[in-house]
């Protein structure tokens, strides 16, 4: 299968993930971190990650905590 | 110490929580994150905000923070810090609420990058949308008085107008404007929020009657942060007790604070 041609926090990248829980694992990301998704621009949330499927062109953003005013 | 003081003024709601302090802290720009911890400390405060940002996952993701942060023990408000329009806005605020577990979002549509002036009309749109999606809205806006009042009649839980730019200490620029508004709208949680640079300023708000203030590069880029952490607490709760007391009204001539019945004879011709 050719590998999907997206976008990771504003980044292009590869990948053979079909979903959006299989791309978090192939990039390392521990699932259990505080962290959310979305995916162009719509909030994905977390029970939907091993089914929401990855098409071609997806920008994905991965957000975490920072310090903050 | 800290305990009686913060007992002196009456405790306040906002988003169904009951606090003793009336002061709101920010996370960002201490030296390090002891630093941070120990100005919450000083400060007494129940609210800290933090900001969310894209993740790398070569830094350790931030985790590392929010531990902190949850060790702190405060309810935490996070921010849309960095949205330009209402569609980032909404769906960052549902991103930090499955992060943090709160429906608390601290709103802020920024539409003019070099004042980080708010974008009102976003805002609202956003603010409007968010509460009808269970959140309690913390409506970042300017001075504004019909804003303000368009943003409480849209169910924010409190509307928090600047006193000047973020970042930019430079204290209420508008001091009518925020008096005003705080007249207009006796029933709304105000806090004032942004521009605040010396313990002075929010003793000024919190005299004019506003619930509370928010401060961050004040207290974190001070020399001496849990210090001035400190003092800003002490002015705060000053300022809240010289509202609750009822200053004097200002008049225009002098009036002598001596008794003038019974002066010596040498006023007498």
């Amino acid at each position: 299968m050719n590998p999907l041609e997206i976008h990771v926090n504003g980044e292009p990248v590869q990948t053979q993930a079909a979903h959006l829980q299989d791309l978090l694992l192939e990039r390392g990301h521990a699932l259990t971190s505080a962290f959310a998704c979305a995916i162009n621009n719509q909030f994905v949330p977390r029970v939907q990650w091993p089914q929401r499927a990855l098409v071609q062109g997806d920008r994905v953003d991965v957000i975490a905590p920072i310090t903050g005013g | 110490m800290h305990q009686n003081l913060e007992s002196m003024d009456g405790s306040w709601q906002v988003a169904g929580v009951t606090l003793a302090s009336r002061m709101l802290l920010g996370t960002a720009h201490y030296p390090s994150l002891q630093v941070l911890s120990d100005a919450v400390g000083s400060s007494c405060t129940e609210i800290v905000t933090v900001g969310l940002r894209r993740l790398q996952p070569e830094s350790g993701g931030g985790n590392h923070f929010w531990q902190k942060v949850q060790s702190l023990g405060c309810h935490v408000l996070p921010n849309t810090a960095g949205c330009h329009s209402a569609n980032e806005a909404i769906t960052l605020a549902h991103m930090a609420r499955e992060i943090f577990g709160t429906p608390w979002i601290k709103l802020e549509v920024i539409g003019d990058d070099y004042t980080l002036q708010p974008d009102l009309i976003a805002t609202l749109e956003a603010a409007t949308q968010l509460t009808r999606d269970g959140f309690a809205v913390f409506a970042y806006t300017t001075d504004d008085l019909v804003m303000a009042q368009r943003l409480h009649g849209a169910g924010c839980a409190a509307v928090m107008p600047w006193a000047a730019p973020i970042g930019s200490g430079r204290g209420p620029m508008n001091p009518y404007a925020l008096e005003t508004m705080r007249r207009r709208m006796p029933d709304a949680v105000l806090v004032v929020d942004a521009g605040l640079g010396l313990p002075s300023h929010a003793a000024q708000v919190m005299e004019f009657g506003f619930d509370a203030v928010l401060l961050n590069t004040a207290v974190a880029q001070a020399g001496d942060p849990v210090r001035m952490a400190r003092a800003f607490a002490q002015a705060v709760s000053a300022g809240r007790a010289a509202f609750e007391s009822t200053p004097m009204p200002e008049r225009s001539a002098a009036q002598a604070s001596t008794p003038t019945v019974g002066m010596p004879f040498w006023h007498a011709q």
